[in-house]
Parts: C-alpha cells; sequence; structure tokens
C-alpha cells in the first residue's frame, strides 16, 4: 500500500467519524448536562449568544425558535419522577402546584419534538385546563385511554417527552430552575 | 510497519477533531436555512404569513405549541431595513421575536416590555439607519425570522385575535 493511501483512509475516516460523532452528539436530545429538576431538564443559554456551539446545534435541532430564558424557559421531561423513560401505553398523573410565572402549558411530543395524533385532538394542558384546589395543587392525567377531568393523550405512541413552558418566568426561576417547584410525573400502569 | 500509519492516523485525528467542530457550527445556519424555506412557503419575503393553530396535521416547525398562534415572516435586510409593526392584543400574552440565520435571538418584546402597546422595530444591518419612530435591532445576517406568539386561551378566542394580528406587518423600506 502506497503512502498516500493510507492518508486517504485515515482522512475520510476522520471526516466520516467527527461528522457522524457530531450527529450523535447534537441528537443526544436536549439534555446537555444544563440544569437537572426532578425528571424536567432546561438549560439557561437557548437562542442567547451564550450558548455554546453544541447546545446551539441541539437546540436548532429539538428546540428550532426557542426563546431566551427572561421571557420564556422549557423544561423538558423524558422519563417520569422515578426515573423510567415515559411510554405513551403508560398512564401517569402530572401533579403540581402554582408556578412562578404569568402563564404556563404542558405539551406532549414524540419524536424530535412533534405533536402525537389523537383522537381528542389535544396536544397540551394548558394553565387554564385544570382547576387548582384552595392550596393551588392541580393535577391532570396522560393517558392512552380517555379519562375523566384534564385528561392527555399519548396516543400509544412507544415514547413520549413533556415540555413545560413557563412565560414570563420570576427573577428567582432564572437564576435557579433547579429549585424551582415543578410538577411531579407519577406512573399508574402500563396497557 | 506501525510506523508508516503514524502519521496519517494523526492526519486523520485532526480532520476528525476538524468535522466534529464544522459539524456543529453549519448545523443552526441548515435548519434554520430549511427553517426559512418551509416559512417562506406560506407567503413572500418581508412580510407576514398568519398561521393557523398547529394541529399534528400541519406542524412545520420542532415543538410547535398549540396553544400559541404564530405569525411569521422571512425579513432580508440586503436591500434596505425592514420594518416589524406588532399590532398588540389586549389582555392576552403576546411577544415578538428576531431570529437571526445562526438561530440567535436578536431581539424579543413582548406585551410587557411595551406595556401593551404597539412594538415598532426597525431590522437593520450595519450601515442601515431607522426610520424615526421604530427602534432599531441590529442583525448579524442579511436573512432571518420574525416571529410573533400570541396566547390563544381559551381557544375560542382565535377568530378575535386573528383579525387583530393580521393588523402588524412586515416591509421593507
Amino acid at each position: 500500500m502506497k503512502t498516500w493511501h493510507r492518508y486517504v483512509i485515515c482522512v475520510a475516516l476522520g471526516l466520516i467519524g467527527g461528522a457522524a460523532y457530531a450527529v450523535q452528539q447534537v441528537r443526544g436530545g436536549l439534555n446537555d448536562g444544563v440544569v437537572a429538576n426532578g425528571p424536567w431538564e432546561t438549560g439557561k443559554s437557548f437562542g442567547t449568544l451564550d450558548a455554546s456551539t453544541l447546545t446551539r446545534a441541539k437546540v436548532a435541532l429539538s428546540g428550532l425558535l426557542a426563546l431566551p430564558a427572561r421571557e420564556a424557559m422549557y423544561f423538558t421531561a423524558q422519563n417520569d419522577s422515578d426515573g423510567r423513560a415515559l411510554d405513551g401505553r403508560c398512564t401517569y398523573d402530572v401533579r403540581g402546584g402554582q408556578l412562578d410565572g404569568r402563564w404556563w402549558s404542558v405539551t406532549l411530543y414524540e419524536g424530535e419534538g412533534w405533536l402525537v395524533k389523537n383522537a381528542a385532538n389535544r396536544w397540551s394542558i394548558p394553565a387554564s385546563a385544570v382547576s387548582p384546589d384552595a392550596q393551588g395543587r392541580w393535577s391532570f392525567t396522560v393517558s392512552p385511554e380517555a379519562q375523566s377531568g384534564s385528561w392527555l393523550p399519548t396516543g400509544s405512541v412507544e415514547a413520549f417527552d413533556l415540555t413545560l413552558r413557563l412565560y414570563h418566568p420570576s427573577a428567582d426561576i432564572i437564576k435557579s430552575p433547579e429549585t424551582a417547584q415543578l410538577p411531579i410525573i407519577d406512573r399508574k400502569g402500563c396497557a | 510497519m506501525m510506523r508508516r500509519w503514524i502519521f496519517p492516523i494523526l492526519a486523520g485525528g485532526l480532520i476528525a477533531f476538524g468535522a466534529f467542530q464544522a459539524t456543529l457550527l453549519a448545523t443552526p445556519y441548515a435548519l434554520m436555512q430549511a427553517a426559512l424555506m418551509k416559512v417562506g412557503k406560506q407567503g413572500a419575503a418581508n412580510q407576514f404569513a398568519f398561521a393557523a393553530m398547529t394541529t399534528a396535521d400541519n406542524q412545520t416547525i420542532v415543538r410547535p405549541s398549540p396553544d400559541l398562534s404564530y405569525s411569521t415572516c422571512v425579513f432580508d435586510v440586503s436591500k434596505g431595513p425592514v420594518l416589524v409593526d406588532v399590532q398588540p392584543v389586549p389582555g392576552h400574552y403576546w411577544s415578538v421575536s428576531i431570529f437571526d440565520a445562526r438561530t440567535d435571538v436578536a431581539a424579543v418584546r413582548s406585551d410587557r416590555d411595551t406595556k401593551g402597546k404597539a412594538a415598532r422595530l426597525a431590522l437593520v444591518k450595519a450601515g442601515q439607519t431607522a426610520p424615526a419612530g421604530y427602534e432599531p435591532v441590529r442583525v448579524g445576517y442579511d436573512r432571518g425570522l420574525v416571529l410573533i406568539r400570541i396566547l390563544v386561551a381559551p381557544a375560542s378566542t382565535f377568530p378575535t385575535i386573528d383579525a387583530i394580528r393580521r393588523k402588524s406587518s412586515c416591509k421593507q423600506v
């Protein structure tokens, strides 16, 4: 084998390997190690010049046109509160209290962030769809089957994630999202 | 035998690092270009397109919120500043955000910032000036996206909101 053959082989492998590793890293989801809070994860630098090259690429893939934290925060959960991957064939109770911001919603996505087709044509639970008790506690059900009360259908997809949007979050949450009081995701059973 | 491979392997390693960085750097531009092409099909450049509420059947951008109405304008400041006038929607959260070709946010203004009044932004690049009455927003690239979000809650308010948002405009000077 001639010398230039060896260079061609190594350079080609380097090009393919480097690009493939980058794609694998970018496709790793929005869990760039940024901030974790129970099952929820978020980042402080989405949409800003402060975002790292990897974070910017991840957000472009999974959350293009995201707003900076001052305007909105995005908390994404791929697991329940016991650390098990969210499964569209299971039923979950999502329970929380007053969230420290102007408005919130929880949206269910599959894959890289697509709404799931379902017979109820419902893809999110906004703050206005729950009924808080006297202490401000509320809950809704995520399930493949219709439920009484507030119900977010899973469409029976194999895997999904939940994104909690919090618009105009308080200064405390922006500063310390890891200590915010966020909803718990409690798996009740699977079909 | 192995010594013959040392320098080719080192060269391959350097190339791999470069390819890794180049792919990361290129990803936002490529995805934003794809988004601009998708959104651009909904209307001409420097003009708002007023999308229907997002459902599972009409998604164009990842992670859309089904609770927000989206209005988009693909801007191009290569031939002059682009003026963005956003009609306020009383009693509803709304914001206008400017994204550049690298997906960074050049500016966000919401009803909280304007205290409920209209937002008037002039998108300018180096060497261009904003007309009187417009807040200048400097963009680093000729093209990008203007996005208006309006909270639609309850859903029955959409027709009213839709009529108001259509008074917003995006136009080249």
